[in-house]
Formats: structure tokens, sequence, C-alpha cells
């Protein structure tokens, strides 16, 4: 550790605009949204909730899934360096790595609301020991990722990048997050009574869409602190952004299409009783705008060298890429409980669910959360730092 | 509660266990896994005292036997009870709420006094609390004012759901001598009085059938939803285990005009146009006859043996000899012999094969029975209807058969202390010299063969025809939302002084003046005879499970208390009649020497088994032959007039297929339904007058999560309200979808019903089994008041848009025979 | 080793739904918390058209998804046979629910069905109970860490098999009969409830039960078998051909 110079831990960086405006809008996010969903549930309860029986699951379970897909995604992309050793990516490994335990600290505190008794996990979970449990595994290693990723941030950010015990926390991270997402794979793959989820792939499935909400995430940060643009990125960043992010991205972007027009394909071919959804996904405009406003355009953007050479066209395909996937994971938890387990009369077509104000105020608060906790990192915690230049704040300085 | 404490105190299962203490409690626990906690050797610890209190559930008509469960001063429980011969220990699902209606938020928490002089749907009545004393010396006083100028007569006392001498019995006695003809009016004419006059018309007893279903082979059931309300509902569920199970399974054909759950279980559902059961009932008369089908030591044959039934053709009425039919061969010359099953194919819509099949099942099988109710007689021509349906029990030979129908007799019940005669005053007899019409004109030249009249009364009241009543008082019975002309009924409540004596808020009480809430049924004393059920005599007892939970006094108590407070004599009865409690032990007398089969022989006895019976039924036909019990068998056989006296109580002492009952009144019968006078006695078909106008078939049947004004703000009821399936928390019109789609209404659509009288709105639910040419909208929800829970369940009343034509013989209110227009709304 | 199952015989049965209220009367349940509920089905067109249903109780699997889900373990297995929840270990995650192929558990924070809500209008003074409705079951038969009694709040509940009645038979009882007055209030309630006699419970393990006797005699069948669930609740078809589906209507649905 001792090897490279050390920082002050807490660098104050002059940061742009938006940065600020992350942590105000963010901070005013957390307060208005956690004190609305507070009130709502102390003076309500749950049933403020738009869930029913047939639809147990909603959109905070969908925000929870999204956040904490993303956080895998971004272990991915920061492993890329730190695991992998492809050194390119090092210039985004740090923020990488803060926007991961940001992100997944949104997605927790989001279900830490949506559960009933969120207390009771602290010791309930312990002694109850369900190894059959998938949630029960993918709470395990999501806690042990969000210890690990905080303790490789600390290492990173006391600029040890990569000494074993530094590298040992990478894997450990690395191999944990994807033991995690795989148990939230097998979280709905496994329901072999609910068609839509039930598939031994879904965790390939969640690994391809969490690298891709990963990389989309890494390009979208990373534009928004260097001024959207990338003029103002280091030499080393922009080479990374403009040669190699884009094929990446694009990679990703093409697999996950690849696997999206296969689960569709097959649901909407297949006669199987439960998988009728997939033809109400046809009927949906928001199906529409997530595969082709979402997936597909990005992808031909990052196809075409001319746009994606074009300013700020990067930043594009990320945000319509997380859009796209916000959509994705909405569709994918709610659409498993929509055909109801037992459809009679007074259940006929499909379940209904709207979600209500408090669940859209948890949206908010994750999206408050990320954006604060992500501009206060930037702030503070050098997020541009890489191996070789030491620590950012001094960079940015130049 | 009653002055003594009668409450049979079983120890549940709870107990047991206390008794042995908890290290034995644990040994008789099967062992598990559970992980022993506080809570559980807490709950070892408390061992609280359970009660039961025998008890009749009170939501329908049934006469359900129950068993109230009461721990901590609190009822939580109710099941059927074992040894009651209509529970045997089962209820219908109605049944076990029973608690919740004690324990409904929205009671009346005492009497009330209104403060808000207008009336209206929207008009808060400003109900302020009032004392009992107050209750009654107003009502009391407004009673003796109308005496006092000699208009008695305009005070009426209406009532539905009556279950006894300790309340409905009241009623006679206190018109009697208060001087008023209305005290005691029935809301049977939008009941079922139309199945009882065809009965009465045929076989001479104006009542409901007792029948013997577990026996039967054959059932053919017109309309009567056996498994949805039909009396006694739980009993018809419990044997419909049973027929359909034992051996040789009994066949069941449902005719009805939707897919029911009793069409759906049975064996066939016949889907008929309303009101045209008649037809198919003739029709299966007629291939029952010119088959040869027909039960020949009952009905009697040919003499030569050589059946001459021959469509179309005539016969010589001597060439029959009749044993225990009247008028056969008229029938069939008048009647049956053109009535095909081709020709009431067109009539019904039900295919020609089926008819005949029906046809030929229903005669081969012995015992069979043709069973009916509101369905086919909620017409304008309900009663020949109902007539046709009747006499297919007479050609199978299933009248006071096994497997077949017989009438129900009554409990032998103890007299009243106080003798009404020797209470009259003079304004009474007055009263009763001068013959004031009643009120709903029953017994008039308008309704000369009524029962009652109900659905006719806020005309009367609003033309002032044949007078204006003063003060009206409603017990169980709420016709501003049940009966017909409902919006008549708001503007004739607006003239009148109305008192309620619901435990709840309902429609009636948002107009009433002043309320003296009752008692709930768990809170009180009351007898209640059965319904027909089996023949044999049954009587129940409610004794009260808790002490009133609210300033409330049982409505038998309430008129009693009235009657104290009017000058005069009759204030004297009344004080020796004291109480319901009294009259009940005076009622229970009568089994002293008349002791039940469970040993109940007085009112001890009666209040710890909660039901007096004594089996078996006496009269019993066999192969054309009556018998009579001679307490081991059925071995005294009976002449003639022994069958005239105790089973078919016509002219006759037969089953009358030319009724002697209709061509008495053949005069008024041609005037107002165009029979031919000579042709009235026999059962008939003549076409149904479709009412309201519009294009669609509209049905408000019962459902069985539902019953009558009781169960509309109970929330796990509505919670779990189906309408014939589907529903939960509402009920759906439930419609055609090719109809639907034909006017744009897609499925959960708002749509507008409308007839002549007006439009309501509800929800569409597209039900592919309808008829395309009838809709359907279960009957009970529509409230506007009644409860927090009962209101505002997106469907409008059905009785704001049904025209108030009722059936001329009965006086059946003609609830099915309205059309609809159906659009969206 | 008692393992409590269910019989019932659907050409029995007349959808009366006697089960689910006398379900919610005995344990307390909330208006839409139909632990036992009963579901309808239409099919075909008038004049041929067929109405059907099915009674549908938790099913009390042998190999219980519900139960393989719980990563708390407050759902579990007794020994003899019945599945419920440890309402004071619950964390309300509602996995469970998702896991239950048969749609038999029940969040009790849910927006009720049948407005206005029963939970305000019966308000338990107790912070931790959903309601107090005066009629609920008396506290002395109480057990959280079965899932009986009233409900606390943020927890699943589900049908228990009447666990606080059934749990009291004497050791070895093969047969809970509600006809015989000996055992009628050892037998869950539904079971006594229905009118036509058409569920029966005991001992699935002893042969020579009734229930046992039942499933062998009249080729008792499970529902949605092919999930491996193995319920120890089953239904005789008679002459229907086949247990109703559970998802028809695809049509209406698209
Ligand atoms: N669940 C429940 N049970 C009850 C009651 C209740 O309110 N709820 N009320 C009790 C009372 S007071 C009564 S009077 C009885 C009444 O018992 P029922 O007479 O059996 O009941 P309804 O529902 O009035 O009518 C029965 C059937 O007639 C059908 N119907 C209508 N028109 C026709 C027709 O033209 N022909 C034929 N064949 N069928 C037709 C309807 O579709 C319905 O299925 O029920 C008693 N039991
Ligand atoms: N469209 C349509 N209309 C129908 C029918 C139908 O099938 N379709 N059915 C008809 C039939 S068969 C009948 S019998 C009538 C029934 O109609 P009603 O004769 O009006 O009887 P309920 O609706 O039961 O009304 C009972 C009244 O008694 C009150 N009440 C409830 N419990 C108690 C109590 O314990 N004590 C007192 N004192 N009052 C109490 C209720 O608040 C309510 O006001 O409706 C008829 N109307
Ligand atoms: S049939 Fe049902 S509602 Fe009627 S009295 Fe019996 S249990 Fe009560
Ligand atoms: S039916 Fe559902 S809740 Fe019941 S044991 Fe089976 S999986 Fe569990
Ligand atoms: S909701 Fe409760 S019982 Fe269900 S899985 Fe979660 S912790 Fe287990
Ligand atoms: S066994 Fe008990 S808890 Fe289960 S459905 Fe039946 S009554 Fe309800
Ligand atoms: S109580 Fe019995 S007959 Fe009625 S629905 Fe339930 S199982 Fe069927
Ligand atoms: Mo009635």
């Amino acid at each position: 550790m001792s090897d490279y110079p050390r920082a002050e831990f807490f660098a104050l960086r002059p940061v742009g605009g938006i940065s600020l405006a992350m942590v105000g809008l963010g901070a005013a996010g957390i307060v208005v949204s956690s004190a609305v969903v507070l009130f709502n549930l102390v003076t309500e309860g749950h049933s403020v909730f738009g869930t029913s029986n047939d639809i147990p699951w909603g959109l905070p379970i969908a925000t929870y899934v999204f956040f904490v897909l993303t956080s895998t995604g971004l272990t991915f992309v920061a492993s890329l360096a730190m695991v992998f050793g492809f050194k390119p990516f090092y210039p985004i490994t740090k923020r990488c790595i803060w926007l991961a335990v940001v992100t997944l600290i949104a997605g927790f505190s989001v279900l830490a609301f949506e559960i009933g008794h969120p207390f009771r996990m602290i010791w309930a979970f312990p002694t109850g020991l369900q190894a059959r449990s998938p949630m029960f595994w993918m709470g395990l290693f999501y806690s042990l990722y969000l210890v690990l990723l905080l303790l490789k941030f600390l290492t990173v950010h006391l600029g040890d990048w990569d000494s074993p015990v530094s590298r040992g926390l990478g894997v450990a991270s690395f191999v944990t997050v994807v033991l995690a997402h795989g148990n939230l794979g097998a979280l709905f793959g496994m329901m072999a009574m609910r068609p839509f989820w039930y598939d031994g792939l879904t965790a390939v499935y969640f690994l391809v869409t969490a690298a891709l909400s990963g990389v989309a995430f890494a390009v979208l940060f990373t534009y928004l602190s260097n001024g959207v643009s990338r003029q103002q990125m280091p030499e080393n960043l922009r080479s990374l952004m403009t040669n190699i992010m884009p094929g990446l991205f694009a990679a990703v972007l093409g697999v996950t299409i690849v696997f999206m027009g296969a689960r569709i394909m097959n649901g909407l071919w297949s006669n199987l009783e439960g998988l009728e959804t997939f033809y109400l996904l046809l009927s949906s405009p928001w199906f529409h705008l997530e595969i082709w406003v979402g997936l597909v355009l990005p992808f031909f953007i990052l196809l075409s060298p001319k746009l994606r050479g074009r300013r700020g066209m990067l930043l594009l395909p990320a945000a319509l890429v997380i859009l796209a996937l916000f959509i994705g994971r909405y569709e994918y938890v709610i659409g498993g409980q929509l055909v109801p387990l037992f459809r009679g009369i007074a259940q006929s077509g499909f379940a209904q669910y709207t979600p209500s104000f408090t669940e859209w105020m948890l949206v908010v608060l994750g999206v408050a959360i990320t954006s604060f906790l992500y501009g206060a990192g930037e702030w503070l915690l050098r997020l541009a730092d890489t191996p070789a230049k030491g620590h950012g704040a001094l960079q940015a300085a130049e | 509660m009653g002055k003594i404490d009668l409450m049979t105190s079983r120890r549940r299962f709870l107990q047991a266990t206390a008794v042995t203490g908890a290290a034995a409690a644990v040994g008789t626990v099967v062992s598990e896994t559970v992980r022993p906690t506080p809570s559980e050797a807490l709950a070892q610890v408390a061992k609280p005292e359970t009660k039961i209190t025998k008890n009749t559930c009170h939501q329908c008509p049934a006469r359900c036997g129950i068993d109230v469960y009461v721990t901590d001063g609190k009822v939580h429980a109710m099941y059927g009870d074992l040894d009651h011969p209509i529970s045997n220990g089962k209820l219908c699902p109605k049944g076990y709420m029973g608690a919740y209606i004690l324990y409904d938020p929205d009671r009346f928490p005492g009497p009330m006094k209104r403060t808000n002089p207008n009336k209206g749907r929207n008009e808060d009545p400003k109900f302020v609390p009032i004392t009992w004393d107050e209750a009654l010396d107003t009502i009391a006083g407004r009673l003796n004012a109308l005496r006092e100028k000699g208009e008695p007569h305009r005070f009426a006392l209406v009532y539905g759901r009556g279950w006894g001498a300790s309340d409905a019995g009241l009623m006679r006695p206190f018109g009697a001598l208060y001087g008023s003809p209305n005290v005691g009016l029935g809301h049977s004419s939008i009941c079922s009085d139309g199945s009882k006059k065809a009965k009465k018309a045929l076989d001479g007893n104006e009542d409901y059938n007792a029948y013997d279903y577990g026996n039967t082979n054959y059932m053919l059931n017109f309309g009567a939803s056996f498994l949805e309300a039909f009396r006694p509902l739980n009993y018809n569920l419990q044997v419909w285990g049973h027929i359909r199970t034992k051996s040789p399974k009994t066949m069941v054909t449902v005719v009805d005009v939707r897919l029911t759950t009793t069409g759906a279980a049975a064996d066939r559902n016949l889907i008929v146009r309303p009101g045209t059961d008649g037809a198919l009932a003739l029709a299966i008369a007629h291939v029952i006859l010119t088959e040869g089908l027909w039960e020949k030591k009952f009905v009697g044959d040919f003499i030569d043996g050589v059946n001459r039934f021959k469509t179309g053709e005539t016969i010589y009425p001597a060439s029959f000899t009749e044993r225990w039919t009247l008028g056969l061969i008229e029938w069939w010359n008048a009647e049956v012999k053109d009535r095909t099953p081709e020709w009431a194919s067109t009539i019904t819509t039900v295919p020609v094969q089926d008819i005949v099949k029906v046809a030929r099942e229903f005669g081969t099988t012995r015992p069979a029975m043709a069973i009916f109710e509101r369905g086919p007689t909620t017409h304008t021509n309900g009663v020949y209807n109902g007539m046709a349906i009747h006499s297919l029990n007479a050609l199978v030979g299933s009248m006071y058969a096994e497997g077949g129908l017989m009438n129900q007799m009554s409990a032998p019940y103890g007299s009243l202390p106080v003798e009404v005669d020797a209470y009259l005053d003079d304004i009474a007899k007055a009263e009763a010299e001068k013959k004031m019409p009643r009120f709903d004109k029953v017994g008039s030249k308008d309704w000369p063969m009524a029962k009652a009249m109900i659905q006719e009364m806020p005309l009367h009241q609003l033309k002032g025809d044949p007078y204006k009543l003063d003060t009206i008082m409603f017990y169980m019975t709420n016709p501003i939302f049940s009966a017909l002309d409902v919006k008549a009924w708001e503007e004739a409540l607006k003239t009148l002084f109305v008192i309620d004596t619901s435990p709840f808020p309902g429609e009636t009480a948002m107009f009433a003046d002043i309320v003296v809430p009752d008692h709930t049924y768990l809170e009180r004393w009351q007898d209640a005879p059965t319904y027909p059920f089996q023949g044999w005599p049954l009587t129940n007892l409610r004794v009260p499970a808790v002490e009133p939970i609210h300033d409330t006094k049982a409505f038998g108590d309430t008129l009693i208390e009235i009657g104290k407070r009017i000058k005069g004599p009759m204030g004297e009865y009344y004080e020796k009649l004291e109480g319901v409690e009294n009259v009940i032990r005076h009622l229970a007398k009568g089994f002293e020497t008349n002791p039940g089969d469970n040993g109940v022989n007085g009112f001890e006895s009666w209040a710890e088994k909660g039901v007096w019976y004594k089996k078996p039924y006496l009269w019993r036909q066999v192969g054309g032959e009556f018998f009579e019990w001679d307490g081991m068998g059925y071995n005294k056989p009976m002449a003639a007039e022994d069958v005239q006296k105790n089973c078919f109580k016509t002219p006759s002492g037969k089953f009358e297929l030319k009724s002697s009952y209709l061509e008495a009144k053949a005069e008024f019968i041609s005037e107002k339904l165009g029979v031919a006078a000579d042709r009235v006695g026999f059962p008939q078909w003549i076409e149904p007058k479709y009412t309201g106008g519009g294009d669609l078939h509209f049905v408000t049947p019962k459902t069985v999560m539902h019953a009558e004004g009781r169960s509309a703000n109970l929330p796990q009821a509505v919670a779990l309200y189906q309408a014939v399936a589907g529903g939960r928390n509402r009920t759906y019109l439930e419609i055609h979808p090719a109809t639907a789609r034909k006017r744009g209404i897609k499925d959960g659509d708002k749509v507008k019903i409308t007839s002549d009288r007006g439009s309501i709105e509800a929800l569409a639910r597209y039900i592919s089994t309808s008829h395309p040419e009838i809709v359907v909208l279960p009957f009970g929800f529509g409230h506007w008041a009644h409860g927090r829970w009962a209101k505002g369940r997106m469907s409008g009343n059905a009785n704001e848009i049904i025209p108030n034509v009722s059936d001329p013989i009965a006086g059946l209110a003609a609830f099915n025979t309205v059309k609809v227009k159906v659009e969206r709304a | 080793m008692t393992r409590w199952g269910m019989v019932i015989d659907l050409e029995k049965c007349t959808g009366c739904q006697a089960c689910s209220t006398a379900c919610a009367m005995e344990n307390s349940l909330l208006p839409g918390e139909n632990w036992q509920d009963v579901v309808f089905y239409v099919e075909g067109e008038y004049p041929s058209g067929s109405l059907h249903w099915l009674p549908r109780p938790c099913m009390q699997c042998e190999n219980p998804s519900c139960v393989a889900v719980c990563p708390v373990e407050a759902t579990y297995k007794t020994e003899d046979g019945v599945v419920l929840i440890d309402w004071d270990r619950c964390i309300g995650c509602r996995y469970c629910m998702i896991a239950c192929p048969y749609g038999v558990r029940f969040y009790v924070e849910q927006v009720q069905l049948t407005q206005p809500d029963t939970r305000k209008v019966f308000a338990s003074g107790d912070d931790d109970k959903v309601w107090a409705p005066p009629y609920q079951m008396p506290e002395a038969q109480w057990n959280p860490n079965r899932g009986v009694g009233a409900a606390p709040k943020n927890v699943v509940s589900k049908c228990t098999f009447c666990y606080h009645r059934i749990s009291q038979a004497p050791k070895g009882t093969v047969d809970l009969d509600p006809s015989d007055p000996e055992t009628r209030d050892f037998t869950p309630a539904c079971v006594v409830a229905c009118p036509p006699t058409a569920r029966y419970f005991g001992d699935l393990d002893n042969p020579a039960s009734q229930v046992s006797k039942l499933i062998a005699d009249k080729h008792g069948m499970r529902l949605l078998d092919q999930l491996g669930n193995r319920p120890q609740v089953y239904y005789l078809a008679g002459k229907a051909s086949g247990i109703p589906g559970t998802r028809k209507e695809r049509q209406q649905a698209v």
C-alpha cells in the first residue's frame, strides 16, 4: 500500500455543476421521497402499495432488481481491469466501484422499504439458514458483496490498486457478485409454476443484462462527470471511451438483443399457459419503446462509426439503454405474475397492477440515493483516480 | 338476556386439555418441528370458558339450527347444530357470518328519532338517540290518537320474514285489539305466493311442499335454485351430496333461464325463455300421456287398458277411470292434446329432442319429482306455469309417495295465557263491524285471490285509495328496496309517519321517523317453526347467546310494550301477556304432552336443544293407496275422507286437474287473463305479458352468498360474492358476448339497463353460457343505504326498473317478466 | 407418524363456498384473505356451456415450494405434515407467495378488495396486530408461531389446516369426522362446514384411513401434479373427467 502516494481521504474537488446538482437534487429527493414513503407506511401500512395477492411483487422489486443488477454490471466493468487485467479500463474502474456501491445501496434501500419486516432480516436470516432458498443466498452474497465492495473501494481509495489484498478483494467481490446475481437469477428462474420466468438460463440472462446496465451506467456517469463531452476527458479515458467502450457496449447490447429476441420468440411461439404475457407485452407501447428505442436504436448508433463519433453520441445510447433496462426489469418482474395462477371467472384475463404513488416514490428514492451518493463521491472521493496517476484530484487540477 | 340462564355450556377441546394440565396437553399434541416459544406456553395457561348456545340462523328462512360459540363474552364462531334435523351439523355459506351481523359496526346503538323533516335518498335523517320510553310513548301516543279519532285502520304494521308465534304471531291479535285490519300485512306477494297458489288450485294446500329428496331418483327442477336459494338451502346442499352419490344416482334436470350452479352440477340444464315453463311442462305431460308413462296406480287408466292419448285427438271421458286425479281427460281434451314437444320448442327455445328425452326419463324413473318456486311463477302467467309443473307430480304418482312430495305439519304449541276476545273494547269492535278494506286491497275485487299485495301499497297511499295511512311500522321487510315501484315507496313514505324496527340502517330506516331497533337474532328469544321441510313437525327456539350489545329490544317486546301503552283493555291484555319470554313459555307447554323425538318436553329442554321435532310424517301413498302411520309403519289404510282431510284438501278430495278453486273465480280470471271461463280450471299455457318495453329478458335471481336484506353489509360476504360465478366485491350484469358486442359493450364495461320505468347502471360481464336474449343481474346489491359496505357496489337496484305488474291470481309480482334495453353507459 | 391430508370430492361439491366462509369465521380472516377459495370457470357457449368450480385450500404440499424459498425459515413443515408460518419470524418478503403454485398465500397488508378497510374499522389497539374484530378467534387459541389467530402486521398468512383444531386430536387419530361428536371439534372448519360432505380429513400415512381409501377407490388426483409439490389435498373428480384447469380462457385473456 505504501508504495503509492497517499492522498487526503476526502479531497474536495472542484466539481462541475452537474455533480453539485446531483448532490443537491439527490439530497432533496431522498428527503422528500423517504418522508412520503415513511409517512404513508406508518399511517397506512404496506397497503399503500399497489400490490395484491396476484401481484405480490411490484415496482419496488423491479427497482431493486434494476439497481442490484446494475451494481453487478458495474463490478463486471470494474473487474475488467482489476480482475482480468484489461488495463485500458483503469480510468473508469474506481468510478465503477463507487457506482456499484452506490447502486447497491440504492437497491437495498428500496428493498428495505418494500419488505414487511426489514429489521427482522438481521436476525432471521442468520438464524434461519434456509439453504434451499435462493433469496437466502442472494441476501447472503449481496451483503457480503457490499462489504467486499466497500473494502475494495477503500483500498483503491487509499491508493492500493494491485497489492495481493487489493487484488484478492477484487476477485472476491467479482466472485461474490456472480454468485449473488446467480441466486437472483435462480430466485426467478427456478419458479416452475411461473413459466414466464422458469428458465435455467435466467442467471445467464441476468449476467448479460447486468453487464449491459453496468456498461451503460459507466458510460453515462463518466460522461456526466466530464462535462458531457469527450473533449474534456483525459487522454487515456478519451481513448477508452472512443476506441474500446463503443465496441464493448455494442457487443453486450448485441448479445442482450439476441437474448431478448430469443426469449420473446420462445414465449410467443409456445402455447404453455402462463406465457401469454408475451402477447400482452406486444400490445404495450412501453415494450416497443424498450425494444426499438431503448435497445435496437442504440445498437445501430453504436454500430455506425459516423454516429458514434459525434459529440455526446455515446451518452444517448447509454441513457436509452438504461431506460430500456428499467422498463425491462419492470416487465420481467411484473410479467411473471400477470397470468393468475388460477384464472376463474372472477379473475379472467390478466391480473391488474398499477404502481401506487408510494411505489413511484421508492423509485425516486433509488434514483435520488444514486444521484446523491454518486455526486458526493465525485465531489469528495477522487473517482477518476487510476493506479498510474496516483490521485485524480491532482490530475483534474492540471 | 332472559331471566334464566339456560345456556348449555359445553367445554370445547380447549378445556379438555386444560383439565389434564399443560404437560398432558403437550402429550396430546402431535409432536412437530415447531420451536417452543413463550406465546405457546402462554396459550396453555389461559383457558377461557366457551359456551355454546342454541339459536336459529337468520339469514334466510330455512330455519337451520346453530351452535353459537361464545368465549370471553364474545361470539366468535357458529356451526350447524349436529343434532338439528335440518342442519345436521352443517350450514350454508351465509350461516357462518352471524357474528359479523351481531357486531356490524353500522347497527343502530339504540332507539332513534329523526330530526330532519325532509325525506329522500340524499337526505340525512339526522337521527338523534332517544330513550325507549320516549320512543314507545311517541308511538303509543300516535296510536291512541288514531283510535280516538276512530281511525285505527290508518295504522299498518307490515312484515316480511316473520319467524313464529313470538313475533309475526303477535300481529293479528294486536290488529284485532287495536282495530286495524292492517296489522300484519305480509310480503309474500313479492316472495313466492305463486307456487302456493298453484298448489292450492290443484291439491288444496296453499303452502310450499315438503319433499323427500333423499329417496327420489329423478328431480325435474323448474327454476328452483336448489344449490343457491331454494328452501331449505342448507339441507338441499347436504342432500345433494347424498343423491348424487347414492345408488342409483338421482338424475337431475334443471330448467332455468340461465346456467346456475344447480344447472351446472345437474345432469342437464335446459335454458328456457322466461315465463314459458308452463309450455315445457305441458309438453312433458303430453309425452308422458301419449307414451303411456303415467303412474296408473295413482292416476288410473283407460277402462280397456288401451292408451288413447294420441296427439290432437279428443277422448271420451268415460273411457278412463281416474283414481286420485280429477279431470284428466277433460284436461287432455282442452289443453294437453295439442301441447306437443314441437309446439313447446318454439315457445321455450328448448330443442324438441331434449323435451322428449326429459319427458321419457321423468316418466319412467320412479320416484320422481317436479319442483319449482319463484322462477316459473314470478310472471304474469305464474300460477298456470306452476300448475302445469305441479300436475307432473300427479302424473308420475309422487304425491305423498316415498321420494315424492308432502305437506308440512305444524308444531303442537300451547295456547297463550290471554284470550283476545275478552279484551276487545268498543273501538275495536266498531272497527271490526265496519269491515274496513285492507290497505293492500287483498280480498277486494282487484285482488280477490291474493294473500298479500305489498307491492301495491305505495300506490294506494299516493292515491288515497282505499284510504291514506297515517302511521306505518315495518318489521323485517324493506320494500322500498326489495319490492317494486320503489320510487313510489319513497314518495309514499314521505307522507307517512314511519317506524322501523330494523337493527340496521336500511333504506326503510332512512325514511323512518322513529327507529326502535330489534335485537339481532343472537341476542333474542324467538320461536321459529320450520318452513316446509320433510313434513313432520319441527320448531326451533332462538336463545340469546350474549347480552344485547346495544340498547335494543326484541321486536315482540316492542310490540307488547306499545300494546301496554294503548288505553283501555288492550293495555291490560298486554300487561297479562308480559313479554316474549312468557309467550314462548306458554308455547312450550304444548310439548309437555307431546314430547319431541329429542326429548324436548318444555321450555327448558327446548332452550337446551334449540329444537323440538317429531318424526315421522303421518301419511303416505303407496301404489295408489293411502296409509297412515300407526306407530310402527304406514299400515293403517286411509279412507277417502281421511285423504281429503290430511292430503288433498280440495272439494273433491282429489288432485284436481280441473281446479274447482279457480273455477269458483272464473269470471275474475277470465277478465284478467283472457282465459275462457270454462277453461280456467285447467293447468294451461297462457302467454306471459312481457313488460318493460325492451328487447332483452332481464332476470334478477338470488345467489348463495347473499340473503335478502341481511348480508349486504358484511365485508367478508361481499368479498366472497360470486354472482353465478365471478364477481368478488360486486355483481355483474351477465350478458352473452355476442349480445354485448352487438351493442358495443366490452367485458367489464359500465352499462345502462333501461326499461319503461327508468334506468340503472351495472358492470357487464361476458358469460358465454348465457342465453343471447337473456341478461342476468343478481338481486341484492344496489343498496343506497344499509351500511358502509352495502352501499356503492357499482350496481343499481334492479327493482327500480322492473314494472310493478303482478299475476292476478296469486298477486305475485312478475319480477322476471320484464324486458330491458342494455347499452354502454 | 400422522400425515394429515384432505380429500375433496368434486362430484359432491356444490360450489356453495360454505368452506370459505367457515374458514374466514374460524380463523378471523380479513375480507379477501381467502385461505379457502372456490374458483369458478365458465366454458363453452350457450346452449352447451358449462360451469365448473374448484374449492382450493392450501395443498399442504409434501414438497412445499413455499418452504423451500422462504429465506428465513418462517414457513416450515410440521412432522404431522402441515405447512405453517411462524409470524414471529416472517419478514414479509412475499417470496412464498411467488413460489406457491396454488396462489393460497396472502399478505395481510394489501389494499382491501372490499372497502372501507376493515383493518381501520376494527382497528387494533395493539400496534402489532392488523385488526381486532370483536368476533376474532379467542386469544387462548392464538399461536403466532403457527400462523394461528389474529394476524400481526406485515406478514403472510395461509390455511393452517386449522392447526389449532387438528393438533388437539388425540394421538393416533386416523379420521377426523365432523359427524362424530368425538372428533368434530378437532376437524378443520371447512370440513365441518361442507354441507354435502364433499370434504374428508384424515391420516394419509394410514392406509386404513378414510382419506386413503377414497384416494385409492375413487382415483384421488392432485392439482398441478406436474409441478412436483405433491399436495396433501386430493381431489375426486367423479364423472367429471378431471380437475378443472387452472388457467383457462386463454382467448379471453389475449
Ligand atoms: N341464498 C339465498 N337463499 C334464499 C334467499 C335469499 O335471499 N338468498 N331467500 C329465500 C326466499 S325468501 C325465497 S322466496 C327462496 C326463493 O328461492 P328460489 O325461488 O329458488 O329463488 P330465486 O332466485 O328467486 O329464483 C330461482 C330461479 O328462477 C330462475 N328464473 C327466472 N325466471 C325463470 C323462468 O321463467 N323459468 C325458470 N325455469 N326459471 C326462471 C332464476 O334464474 C333463478 O335461478 O329462497 C330462499 N333462500
Ligand atoms: N329483483 C328481485 N327482487 C326480489 C327478489 C328477487 O329474487 N329479485 N326476492 C324477493 C323475495 S323472495 C323476498 S322474500 C323479498 C325480501 O325482501 P324484504 O321483505 O324486504 O326482506 P329483506 O330484504 O330481508 O329485508 C329485511 C329488512 O329487515 C331488516 N332486518 C334485518 N335483520 C333484522 C332483525 O333482526 N330484526 C328486524 N326487525 N329487522 C331486521 C333489514 O334491515 C331489512 O330492512 O325480496 C323480493 N325481491
Ligand atoms: S340455509 Fe343458510 S342462510 Fe338459510 S338458515 Fe340455513 S344456514 Fe342460514
Ligand atoms: S399450496 Fe402453496 S402454500 Fe400451501 S404448502 Fe403448497 S406451496 Fe406452500
Ligand atoms: S413472506 Fe414470510 S413466510 Fe413468506 S417467504 Fe418471506 S419470510 Fe417466508
Ligand atoms: S383447513 Fe382450516 S384453515 Fe385450511 S381452508 Fe380449511 S378451514 Fe381454512
Ligand atoms: S363447502 Fe363443500 S360443497 Fe361447498 S364449495 Fe366448499 S367443498 Fe364445495
Ligand atoms: Mo322470498
